[in-house]
């Protein structure tokens, strides 16, 4: 008879029942709640996060493996766990004003981001093909819905229809591969899984499994050739549900990719350091490039965002511990600077105004100084200037890849910097040296302004005093599996 | 032997009643070459000794998801040709090509792999042959009872995003 | 204390920055002035402490904090202050000081808000441009410099509304981003190469290492290092946005095009004096770059007619020489020659201003003459800028011009130090050129609407007779800059400039004083060319202005080439823009952004409206399209995998 759960476990999943229990009563208050009292439900929800972010306390060195080894409570699955926590909680405040222009109701949408975030705690703590695609779908299919939910606008249903149909299709081909990994090594279990392919880097089989995770894992960051979602979906989505999908879902994603390929697939490294290599460059090239010309400021956020995939993978061909570490920072710094971008774009929407045209940014320093100012610390963060949280997240992606020996892929990823900056500034551009349009004047809200200061102070916090967050991704890099990273292979 | 066979013929009628589907030009004939695809798939489970699975399979699938899609199908689309199939963005020979190359290489894996064995791995643990009731029971319940209940939180959001794409109003 | 310097401009602007809209010019200008002027102060004292420390041992740090540590390594937030950042922190807070004081009269019609905002920007560019120089490590060094050229797009476009401001200010930052590239790989290098990013302890890992004498690791580094230089300080190929960015105010141009952020490259350069000495090959490409751009900018000079654009190239050309120096391994020259260049030429601009303000924007020196009158302030400082600039015995710009040719001279390079000599030569014809066209001769007819679109309409209604001349408050800057550019050559007497600056450069400086023979024919040569220059202007531009007009008439080819900047920004545009501009968006539009359903970008799906409709669209190729290119991806991958 397999062994039972015993009650510690229940311990060790603490944050995820209290996340749980907080959707659950988001669901049912939005019931008993009147109609014009339910904009109380953003406060339950921040409720519920801030108390998940409170229960994860007791597990801050804890590295234990629950149930089985379905799941591991460590370091790193605590990084992304708070990380996902502070994003969800950003785009809930963000979202307050965002529902009540668009007039879409608050309960489902607040379960649903709380559902996803819940997933994305299951991937990040999953360390068994089964736990990481359970967490994977909870996160996919509340992303389905929440893409769609403005379901008067055209565009939102669209997004929702094209990010459903993408994504169940890349899901047959990343099912594809974990069933080839099942079934090549007997296991589920990742770390299990890892001693069992130890010597079989020649296997075709192995190495075709590899591809297609590597697939299905570069849809859901948006790597080129497996982006083609991207701009459509964010252009479509709701703004704070594109924030979120940009910054949670890409955090998430790269979290189940760290656990796959480093925890499980460790003999593998010299295949898919390859193909990372390859999708890197690829990708910060295409979306760079294409982002030069996009007028639409949510597209081109969109394409930032897949060029970002491509800068965070430099961190994942470098493997080492710095590589990791690299990678833990870089996103969780990315998360800031897009998730503060979303919120200006989300500030311009007003009644007559859709705000995420780069021409809705004219003049916006007399309009609004504030958020002018913030967007360009977002902008320049983006982009990679000094001394912002940017700059640091790419120094220390550019050095592990130094470090690492990968010296042509640090060099692409300068020059690619280099060119996204010309997009960056051009929204500065637009805020500080173009006249200013005739329109209502933008204001904040008491919540958009929260967010934006906290994006800020982030932004320039991290980089100027960048050394707790380094301690901190350092030191949850190392918990990642229990398989030494060695040396790179060139 | 018997069974290569078994799983051959199976196989084949699983992948060619997946073709007949998509392929279909009336889309109640195509509901009903899924309802047959899915009892093969059952007939696969069968195969493998994971009877209790084969049961769910017909019970759930082909009895209640595929009767829903049925039912559907001739409420909304009764009058209406399919469109899908006059479409002239097709591009049917791009989906052949790439479905030829997939099928070549996935071929010349299987070649090769017949002619440099790989390194034999270390021996798996035989897997319980699991096929009752009971011992999937027990398998869901101890070991796997975490991912189980988050499966039910899965099936409550799309229970909830059903219910948000089809409210009239918001 | 150190952290002090670039600390008060910082308040400055955060001050400004946040309350400006409600504060009114005088209490926004005191702040800005008030934070720059005690910036000044604190420096002098930081600089004496510095000179009461014997000379060999004249460094003060603070470490501000431990910016980032990881293993082996470390960086942390150090301000550092030697001899060579003595001189370049009295420079920036000293001439900003003044330039902050004069633009509180130059800019004193603008609007409140934007008052504020003009000086936010500044006091931020002093906050960037003292951080570039006190740092102690390419990092520190990092954030200023990308600083500067922050607050230099932002003041090149100050007047927005003028659109070929906003333009200078986006060319600006591109052709930047090109410098920034190599400078930033080269700094990568470095750090690859040595572990460290702190100069000292790069020059210190260097004392036992040999010259590079082929083309090695410290000369590719050396080189791309150069490669941020010539973006940020103008040089060939990428000075072509410095004319442009005298689109901004023109106290602007005189603080960050003139005087400080373009001589960040030249200072980078002497801050990594050892690392480039150990690259002879390197400095060559240097001193040929920039002699070559100094003669280059020289000739366009010579026919341009807008004031400031004549002086931009002519700060282009004395960056060249900078650079000149820099490559002969005469780095204290170097230095005192940027430092001399920074009176004489910030007292150039704001002279031109004070003509500008009191022409109401007029730029056209076609359209001005007859000055001298009316603007007498004016008229006498520009003209002993010029004369220091020219070269001059006596003025600071011989001092520090001679010594650099004579060092060109002494090192062997005969022909840089001949091309040298000639482009002084150029710079005292178009310098005299502006003088005599703007102050002296009749004042010019009524201003021809030539490019209306150049000027403010006020510029239309001027008439000579009401001119006035610069406010006190630009008078007064004037004339202490005019002092400074007479005076400040003496400093450099009997080589203290260069012993002041030698620990800065140790152990590489050319110790080999000019002996007295050469030394002495060589000055005597260039003072002749400096009169020469002067005479040459003189005869054209005022004794016989129709010989001028014949000249024009028989060159004619040769001047349009030369108006036309040798074409240079056509070039540019034809063989480099233009093909970017295709690729991306002819190309990759329409490759990578595939939007096969326009329609609902458009806004036309919303009016249909339904879902069917929506799934119509969907199916109508984009869906497919997306998958396929998911699943060529895998076909490609498991290809390429096969084959090999």
């Amino acid at each position: 008879m397999p062994a039972g759960i015993s009650t510690s476990d229940f311990y060790y999943i603490l944050p995820e029942l209290v996340l749980t229990a907080g959707a659950l009563v988001v669901l049912i208050a939005d019931v008993l709640l009147p109609k014009d009292r339910r904009a109380a439900l953003s406060w339950v929800t921040l409720i519920a996060l801030g108390a998940t972010l409170a229960s994860l306390a007791p597990f801050a060195s804890t590295r234990v493996e629950i149930a089985h080894g379905l799941i591991a409570v460590d370091r790193f699955a605590l990084f992304f766990k708070i990380l996902f926590l502070v994003a969800a909680a950003i785009t809930v405040l963000m979202s307050v004003r965002y529902l009540e222009v668009e007039g879409a109701s608050p309960g489902e949408y607040y379960f649903l981001i709380l559902c996803a975030t819940l997933g994305m705690m299951i991937m990040a703590g999953g360390i068994d093909l089964v736990t990481i695609f359970i967490g994977l779908e909870t996160m996919a299919v509340s992303f389905y819905i929440l893409a769609g939910f403005i379901k008067p606008s055209q565009r939102s249903n669209e997004a929702a229809v094209k990010y459903f149909l993408l994504g169940a299709f890349s899901l047959g081909i990343l099912l594809y591969g974990m069933s080839l990994m099942y079934g090549l090594s007997g296991t589920t279990n990742l770390r299990v899984m890892a001693t069992r392919f130890a010597g079989q880097e020649q296997n075709p089989l192995l190495v075709l499994a590899v591809i297609l995770v590597v697939a299905g894992v570069g849809f859901k960051i948006a790597a080129v050739p497996f982006h083609m979602w991207a701009p459509d979906v964010y252009e479509g989505a709701p703004t704070p549900i594109t924030a979120f999908l940009s910054v949670g879902s890409k955090a998430a994603s790269f979290a189940m990719l760290l656990r796959i390929f480093v925890e499980g697939l460790p003999a593998m490294s010299g295949d898919w350091r390859l193909l990372f290599y390859v999708l890197s460059i690829v990708t910060m090239t295409v979306g760079n490039f294409a982002a030069v010309t996009q007028s639409n400021l949510k597209r081109m956020l969109a394409y930032s965002s897949i060029a970002h995939a491509g800068y965070v993978l430099i961190g994942v061909v470098a493997g080492t511990a710095r590589g990791v570490t690299a990678t833990l920072i870089y996103l969780l710094v990315y998360s800031f600077m897009q998730l503060g971008a979303f919120a200006v774009i989300v500030l311009l929407r007003r009644e007559d105004v859709v705000g995420d045209e780069l021409k809705d940014f004219s003049g916006l320093h007399v309009r609004n100084p504030f958020a002018a100012f913030a967007m360009l610390l977002f902008m320049l963060s983006l982009g990679g200037i000094p001394p912002t949280a940017g700059f640091m997240g790419k120094f220390w992606l550019f050095s592990s890849a130094i470090d690492a020996g990968y010296y042509w892929l640090a060099v692409i990823g300068v020059l690619n910097s280099a060119v996204s900056l010309y997009y960056y500034v051009r929204v500065v551009v637009f805020m500080y040296l173009k006249k200013e349009t005739i329109g209502s004047e933008p204001k904040a809200t008491p919540a958009l302004a929260v967010t934006l200061a906290i994006a800020v102070a982030a932004t320039l916090i991290l980089g100027v005093y960048p050394r707790l967050l380094f301690e901190v991704a350092e030191a949850s890099a190392r918990t990642l599996g229990m398989v030494p990273i060695t040396t790179a292979l060139r | 032997m018997a069974q290569a066979i078994a799983f051959y013929f199976i196989a084949a009628c699983i992948l060619g009643f997946a073709v007949l589907v998509v392929t279909t030009r009336d889309t109640v004939h195509s509901v009903l070459f899924l309802v047959l695809d899915f009892l093969f798939v059952a007939a696969l489970y069968v195969l493998l000794g994971a009877q209790f699975l084969a049961a769910i399979q017909v019970l759930v699938y082909a009895g209640g998801i595929v009767v829903l899609y049925l039912f559907v199908v001739m409420l909304v689309n009764l009058k209406r040709p399919p469109e899908a199939h006059e479409d002239p963005h097709r591009r049917t020979k791009l989906g052949f090509g790439l479905a030829a190359a997939v099928l070549l290489e996935l071929g010349a894996i299987a070649v090769y792999g017949s002619v440099n064995p790989a390194a034999p791995m270390p021996a798996t643990p035989a897997i319980p042959v699991s096929g009752n009731t009971e011992q999937v029971g027990w398998l869901l319940y101890t070991s796997y009872l975490i991912p189980f209940e988050i499966a039910s939180m899965l099936l409550l959001v799309a229970m909830i995003g059903a219910i948000v794409l089809a409210k009239r109003e918001l | 204390m150190l952290l002090l310097i670039p600390l008060l401009p910082f308040i400055g602007f955060l001050v400004n920055a946040s309350f400006g809209r409600r504060l009114t010019k005088r209490v926004a200008g005191a702040v800005a002035c008030g934070a720059m002027i005690l910036s000044f102060v604190v420096s002098v004292a930081a600089v004496f402490r510095l000179l009461s420390f014997d000379p060999e041992s004249r460094v003060m740090a603070q470490t501000v904090y431990e910016w980032i540590t990881s293993g082996d390594l470390a960086v942390p937030f150090t301000l550092r202050l030697d001899p060579l950042s003595a001189v370049m922190i009295l420079i920036v807070t000293g001439i900003g000081s003044l330039i902050h004081v004069y633009s509180t009269a130059y800019m004193h019609e603008e609007r409140d808000a934007e008052y504020a905002r003009y000086f936010s920007y500044l006091n931020l560019f002093a906050t960037f441009m003292l951080v570039l120089v006190l740092g102690a490590n390419f990092l520190v060094l990092f954030v200023g410099w990308e600083g500067v050229g922050l607050c230099s797009y932002l003041l090149i476009g100050f007047w927005y509304q003028k659109k070929s401001a906003s333009d200078a200010g986006k060319k600006a930052f591109i052709v930047n981003r090109i410098g920034d590239f190599g400078f930033v790989l080269g700094v990568l290098l470095t750090f690859v190469r040595f572990g460290t990013l702190d100069f000292q302890q790069v020059a210190r890992s260097l004392a036992n290492l040999g010259t590079e004498t082929t083309f090695g690791t410290v000369s590719v580094i050396t080189l791309l290092l150069f490669v941020g230089a010539t973006g940020k300080s103008a040089q060939i190929p990428l000075y072509v946005w410095l004319p442009d960015a005298m689109e901004g105010p023109t106290p602007v141009s005189a603080l960050i095009h003139a005087a400080t952020m373009v001589t960040a490259g030249v200072y980078m350069i002497g801050r990594n004096a050892v690392l480039f000495g150990h690259a002879p090959l390197t400095l060559k490409f240097v001193a040929v770059i920039g002699v070559a751009t100094a003669f280059f900018a020289g000739t366009i000079g010579l026919v341009q007619n807008d004031i400031k654009r004549v002086l931009a190239y002519s700060t282009v050309s004395q960056l060249g020489y900078m650079f000149l120096a820099m490559g002969v391994g005469a780095y204290a020259a170097g230095i005192f020659h940027l430092y001399t260049h920074a009176f004489f030429k910030a007292l150039l601009f704001l002279g031109s201003g004070a003509v500008i303000h009191a022409l109401a924007g007029e730029q056209d020196l076609r359209r001005m003459g007859g000055l001298k009158r009316d603007l007498p302030v004016t008229y006498w400082t520009f003209l002993i800028g010029a004369i220091a600039i020219s070269g001059v015995p006596g003025f600071a710009g011989f001092f520090s011009k001679d010594e650099i040719l004579a060092k060109t001279f002494e090192s062997g390079h005969t022909l840089l130090w001949g091309v040298g000599l000639l482009t002084s030569l150029l710079t005292a014809i178009y310098m005299f050129r502006v003088v005599y066209l703007a102050f002296h001769g009749k004042p010019a007819a009524a201003p021809q609407p030539a490019h209306p679109e150049e000027e403010e309409p006020a510029a239309q209604a001027h008439a000579h007779s009401h001119l006035h001349d610069a406010p006190p408050a630009m008078a007064l800057v004037l004339i202490v800059l005019a002092a400074g550019s007479v005076l400040a050559g003496y400093v450099g007497l009997g080589g203290r400039f260069e012993h002041f600056l030698e620990p800065s450069f140790a152990p590489q400086t050319a110790k080999a004083a000019a002996d007295g023979g050469t030394g002495m024919t060589l000055m005597i040569v260039s003072i002749v060319v400096a009169f020469a220059g002067i005479g040459i202007a003189t005869y054209y531009f005022l004794k016989n202005c129709r010989a001028a007009a014949v000249m024009a008439a028989r060159f004619a080819g040769l001047r349009l080439v030369l108006q036309n900047k040798y074409y240079v920004d056509e070039i540019y545009d034809a063989t480099v823009v233009q093909p970017i501009r295709i690729v991306s968006e002819d190309g990759l539009w329409k490759t990578i952004d595939v939007r096969l359903i326009d329609g609902a970008v458009n806004g036309v799906g919303e009016t249909v409206g339904g879902a069917s409709e929506v799934l119509r669209r969907v199916q109508t190729g984009s869906v497919r399209a997306y998958a396929a290119s998911l699943l060529l991806g895998v076909v490609l991958v498991l290809g390429y995998y096969l084959w090999r």
